[in-house]
C-alpha cells in the first residue's frame, strides 16, 4: 500500500488563487522523492495540505490509509514529520535536548531518553545535547529541527527546501545525512544536485504535475526545465558541453558524485590508470592531481552555492 | 505606573486582587469561545507586541520621553476581552521575569493597566466610531487618539485614588497623599496620554491600510432574539457598560475610604508613633472631598473628551460633506 | 527602561555560566516561588521602622549569597525607583522622615526580593514551576508564548531601530514633532504585521510537535534536602518579621 496518495487534489487559497490543480501522486513506503518547482509553484502548499495545516479544496489525500479530513488532520500529524524552511519557526525550548524531548514528551512515548539520543545520533549533534539553542548556527538549528521531529519517529518526513540558508559545507553534510536515512522522505526544493543526490524519483510542479521521473530524465528535456523556471546544474551543464565537443559522455550526471562515477568509468575505459583514487576521493598527492586535471572540484563547488 | 510591593495598603492591593480576579474570570468565560486553540498565538503575538511596544519611547519635550501602555490599541484590535487576557498576560511576564510591578500589588496594576485602560479605550472607540465614520479618515484617526487619551487618563486616575486611598486608611503609612497623587498622576498622564493617542491612531491607520483582515476583528454577534437582547447586543449599550463596569470598580475603596479612612488617620496619629509636628506638610484638602475629586476628575474627564470630540465629529461632518 | 530588561535577559545567560552553577539558580523553582512569594507579602505588611530595616537587611543578604549579579539587580532596581522615590518623599512630606525612610526601606527590599527570583530562575523554569503550582494552563501556555514571540521580536524591533537610525531618524524632540510620532508608530505597526505572520508559523511548528493547548511540566526536577533548607529558612525569616510587626505590638 502507498504511504501517500493524492487524488485530483486541488487547493485554493481564500483569495480564489489556485495554488494546487488536479495533482496525483502517490509515494510508497521507504520512497525518497523530490517536488522540484521555482518559488510559487506550490511545494510547500502540498506539504502543507500533507500535514493537515490546509485543507484540499477537492480531491482526495491518503496518509497510510486514512484519508485527510478537518477531523483527522490531527491524528494525521502524528504520521507526518514536517520540517520547516525556517528551524527558527520550529525550535522552541531552551536547550537542544529539551527541544528534542519536547515532541515524544507532548505524545507521551515511553523511553524519551533513548529516543532523544536515537535522533541526536541520526542527525550527528550529541555532542550538542546541553547547548543552548540560540548560540547554534543555522545549520545546526536546522539539524535540531530534523531530530526534534526524528525523534517522534513519523512514518514520513517532509522536508521544504532543506538545503536553503545553509553554507557549502553544511549543505553538503545535510545532504549526506539525508541520503543515508533510512525514511520515507518527500522534499520540496530548487536545489536540483541535492534533490539528484538523496532522491529515486522527482516531480516537477508548476501548481500541476508537469513531469515525473528520475532526476537524470528531468534534467535532460531542457523544455520541461525551462517552463518550471529551473536550470540545469553547473556540473550538467559542463558534461553537456563536453558531449558536444565530442567528449563520450553515457549518461549526464546531474551531481558531483555522479559526474565522478561517470569520469571513473570512462577513465577505466580508456586508460585505467587512476581508478582507486578518484573512486575514494583520497587525497594523496596523485589524487589531487587528477582532481585537477580531471574534475573541476574547488570550480563546481563553488558554482552550486 | 507599575506599583511595586509595599507601596499600597494591604486592604488596598487586596480588593485590587479580589476585583481582579472577579473580572479576569468573567473576561475568560466571555472569550472562551475566542480563546480557541487558533487563537491563542494571536493573543500571544499581540501581547508580546504591546510588550514590545511599550519599549517604544516617544518624545514629550524637555529631552524627557513616555512610553505606550497600549491597553486602547490591543482592545481596538481584539475587543475587550481579548484585550483584558492580552493585557493580563502582558503585567504577568513584566513582573515575575522583570521584577517590573509586583506581587502583592498585581491586583491593582492589572486592574488599572488590563482592565481599566482597554475597557475605556474600547468603550470611548465605540461611541466615538459611528460618528467617526461619516468623517473620513481624520475623523477615525481623532476617534482612536481620544480613546487612547481616555484610557490612559483613567487608568492614571484610578491608580492616584489607590495611592490615595491607601494614605488615608494606612493613616500615612502607604500609598502617596492625595494632594500629591492626583495631580501627580493626572498632569502626567494628561500629557503621556497625548503621545499614546497620536501613536495609537497611528498604529491602527497602518493597520487597517496594510492588513486590515488579520488585526481588525469583525467581532459578528449573534442574532437578537427580543427587544432587551437587540438594546444588550447594541455596541452602544455594552460600550456605555463598558464603561459603567470600571467606574463601578472605584465603589469598594469608596466604601473602604469612608469606613476607615478618617478613622485610620486620626488612629496612627494617637498612637504616637508620629507626632502630627513631624510633618513638613499637612493636607490642605479634606480626604474625603479629595478622594471625590480622583474620582469625580475621572468621570468629568471621561465625559468631557467623548463630548467635545463627539462636537469636533459633528461639526466636522457637514464640512466632509461639502466636498 | 523594558527593553534594559529584556537586553539583560538575553544577555545573561550568554555572559555567565557561574550564575547558572549557583545554588540558587539550581533550587526547584517551586520551592523558589513559593519561598519569594511567601517573603514579599510578609515584607509588604510591615510598617515598624526598625522591623522594615531587619526586612532590607534580610533581602540584601538574600540578594548577595543567590549570586545574582549586582549589576543586573541595579539597573533593574533603578527602573523601579522613581516610582518608590516618588512615594517616599511625598510620604516623608506628609508624614515625617521616619515613615518615609520606612517606605522606601520595605519598597525597596520587595522590589530586591522578587527581582532575586526574576533574574536567578531561568524563565522556562519558572513557567514550568508556576505550572506545576496548579496555575491554569490557559495561562502557562499563553505566558510561554508570549515569552517566545517577545523574543522573536525584539530582534525584529533591534533591526527596525538601526534601519531607521541608518536613515537618520534621531528619534524627535517633543510631543509637536509630528513626523516623529508617525515614525514611531508606524516602527510599532511594522513589528505587529511581521509578529502576526510569524506567530501562525511558530504555532504550526508546536502542532507538528503534538502541542496542545496544555503547556506540561516539562522540568521534573524533585524537592531535596537543600530546597528544603531553602524553604525552612524563608520561613523562619518570614515568621521572625511578622512576629516583629505583630508579636510586639500585642
Amino acid at each position: 500500500m502507498n504511504i501517500i496518495e493524492m487524488k485530483d487534489l486541488v487547493f485554493a487559497y481564500e483569495d480564489k488563487t489556485v495554488a494546487l490543480k488536479d495533482v496525483n501522486l502517490s509515494i510508497k513506503r521507504g520512497e525518497k522523492v523530490a517536488i522540484v518547482g521555482p518559488n510559487g509553484a506550490g511545494k510547500s502548499t502540498l506539504l502543507n495540505v500533507l500535514a493537515g495545516f490546509r485543507m484540499p479544496f477537492s480531491g482526495k489525500v491518503f496518509v497510510d490509509g486514512k484519508e485527510l479530513t478537518q477531523s483527522s488532520a490531527d491524528s494525521i500529524r502524528r504520521d507526518i514529520g514536517l520540517i520547516f524552511q525556517d528551524p527558527e519557526d520550529q525550535i522552541f525550548m531552551p536547550t537542544v535536548e529539551e527541544d528534542v524531548a519536547f515532541g515524544p514528551r507532548n505524545l507521551r512515548l515511553d523511553n524519551i531518553d533513548s529516543r532523544v539520543q536515537a535522533a541526536l545520533r541520526a542527525t550527528g549533534i550529541e555532542q550538542l545535547a546541553k547547548r543552548k539553542l540560540h548560540k547554534l548556527s543555522y545549520g545546526m538549528k536546522k539539524r535540531v529541527a530534523i531530530a526534534g521531529i526524528l525523534a517522534m519517529d513519523p512514518k514520513v518526513l517532509l522536508l521544504d527546501e532543506p538545503t536553503s540558508g545553509l553554507d557549502p559545507r553544511a549543505r553538503s553534510e545535510l545532504v549526506k545525512l539525508l541520503k543515508g536515512m533510512d525514511k520515507t522522505m518527500l522534499i520540496a526544493t530548487h536545489d536540483i544536485e541535492a534533490a539528484a543526490e538523496i532522491v529515486d524519483r522527482a516531480i516537477v510542479l508548476n501548481v500541476s504535475i508537469v513531469v515525473e521521473g528520475t532526476m537524470r530524465d528531468i534534467i535532460m528535456k531542457k523544455e520541461v526545465l525551462d517552463q518550471a523556471g529551473l536550470e540545469m546544474p553547473p556540473v550538467s551543464k559542463l558534461f553537456g558541453v563536453l558531449d558536444s565537443m565530442g567528449y563520450p559522455v553515457e549518461t549526464l550526471p546531474v551531481s558531483m558524485d555522479q559526474a565522478v562515477a561517470e569520469l571513473t568509468k570512462v577513465i577505466e575505459r580508456e586508460g585505467r590508470h587512476l581508478h582507486a583514487h578518484v573512486h575514494e576521493h583520497d587525497h594523496t598527492e596523485d589524487a589531487k592531481h587528477a582532481h585537477k586535471h580531471i574534475v573541476p572540484r574547488k570550480g563546481a563547488d563553488d558554482a552550486r552555492t | 505606573m507599575h506599583i511595586p510591593d509595599g507601596l499600597m495598603d494591604p486592604i488596598v492591593a487586596l480588593i485590587g486582587m479580589l476585583e481582579f480576579l472577579a473580572f479576569i474570570s468573567v473576561a475568560v468565560y466571555f472569550s472562551s469561545k475566542r480563546l480557541q486553540e487558533k487563537n491563542l498565538p494571536r493573543i500571544a503575538v499581540l501581547s508580546a507586541g504591546i510588550f514590545v511596544a511599550q519599549m517604544l519611547n516617544f518624545p514629550i519635550g524637555g529631552g524627557t520621553t513616555g512610553h505606550l501602555i497600549g491597553g486602547a490599541l490591543l482592545a481596538i484590535l481584539a475587543g475587550p476581552a481579548l484585550a483584558i487576557v492580552g493585557m493580563t498576560v502582558v503585567l504577568l511576564i513584566q513582573s515575575l521575569m522583570f521584577g517590573d510591578g509586583g506581587i502583592t500589588s498585581f491586583g491593582l496594576n492589572a486592574l488599572n493597566m488590563a482592565i481599566i485602560a482597554p475597557l475605556t479605550g474600547w468603550g470611548a472607540y465605540t461611541l466615538l466610531k459611528p460618528l467617526a465614520s461619516g468623517v473620513g479618515k481624520v475623523g477615525s484617526e481623532l476617534a482612536v487618539a481620544a480613546a487612547a487619551w481616555v484610557s490612559v487618563f483613567i487608568a492614571a486616575a484610578a491608580c492616584a485614588a489607590e495611592l490615595a486611598v491607601s494614605y488615608a486608611i494606612s493613616g500615612g503609612a502607604y500609598g502617596i497623599a492625595a494632594p500629591v497623587s492626583i495631580p501627580a498622576m493626572l498632569g502626567y498622564h494628561a500629557i503621556i496620554g497625548i503621545g499614546e493617542g497620536i501613536i495609537t491612531a497611528g498604529v491602527v491607520g497602518y493597520l487597517m491600510a496594510v492588513s486590515a483582515e488579520t488585526f481588525i476583528t469583525s467581532q459578528d454577534m449573534p442574532a437578537a432574539k427580543n427587544r432587551w437582547h437587540r438594546i444588550l447586543a447594541s455596541r452602544t449599550a455594552q460600550a456605555t457598560l463598558a464603561v459603567l463596569v470600571v467606574f463601578a470598580l472605584a465603589l469598594p475603596l469608596y466604601f473602604l475610604y469612608s469606613s476607615q479612612g478618617e478613622d485610620g488617620l486620626e488612629r496612627t496619629m494617637t498612637d504616637g508613633d508620629v507626632e502630627e509636628g513631624d510633618a513638613l506638610l499637612t493636607s490642605p484638602l479634606d480626604y474625603g472631598d479629595s478622594y471625590f475629586a480622583a474620582l469625580f476628575a475621572g468621570v468629568i474627564g471621561f465625559v468631557a473628551v467623548v463630548l467635545a470630540s463627539l462636537g469636533i465629529l459633528r461639526v466636522m461632518k457637514p464640512m466632509t460633506r461639502r466636498d | 527602561m523594558i527593553e534594559a530588561h529584556v537586553r539583560g535577559h538575553r544577555a545573561r545567560d550568554e555572559e555567565d555560566g557561574s550564575a547558572e552553577s549557583s545554588w540558587f539558580w539550581q533550587l526547584d523553582s517551586r520551592v523558589k516561588i513559593v519561598g519569594t512569594f511567601g517573603l514579599v507579602v510578609v515584607a509588604s505588611l510591615i510598617t515598624r521602622p526598625e522591623i522594615v530595616l531587619v526586612a532590607l537587611a534580610a533581602a540584601v543578604a538574600i540578594a548577595a549569597i543567590s549570586r545574582v549579579f549586582p549589576k543586573r539587580l541595579l539597573v533593574a532596581y533603578a527602573a523601579a525607583f522613581p516610582f518608590i522615590a516618588f512615594a517616599s518623599v511625598s510620604v516623608f512630606l506628609f508624614s515625617g522622615w521616619e515613615r518615609g525612610f520606612t517606605m522606601l526601606a520595605r519598597t525597596s527590599s520587595c522590589v530586591i526580593l522578587l527581582l532575586v527570583l526574576a533574574l536567578g530562575t531561568e524563565t522556562f523554569d519558572l513557567f514550568s514551576g508556576l505550572r506545576r503550582l496548579r496555575v491554569p494552563g490557559l495561562i502557562t501556555t499563553l505566558l510561554m508564548l508570549t515569552f517566545r514571540f517577545l523574543l522573536l521580536l525584539s530582534d525584529e524591533l533591534e533591526r527596525m531601530k538601526i534601519s531607521r537610525k541608518a536613515r537618520g531618524f534621531s528619534g524627535g524632540r517633543s510631543l509637536l514633532d509630528r513626523n516623529a510620532l508617525r515614525v514611531i508608530s508606524f516602527t510599532a505597526g511594522m513589528v505587529l504585521v511581521r509578529a502576526s505572520a510569524r506567530a501562525d508559523r511558530v504555532y504550526e511548528g508546536l502542532k507538528c510537535k503534538a502541542f496542545e493547548r496544555d503547556m506540561k511540566p516539562w522540568r521534573s526536577t524533585s524537592v531535596g534536602a537543600v530546597d528544603v533548607v531553602f524553604l525552612a529558612s524563608f520561613a523562619i525569616i518570614a515568621g521572625l518579621l511578622a512576629f516583629g510587626q505583630y508579636g510586639a505590638l500585642s
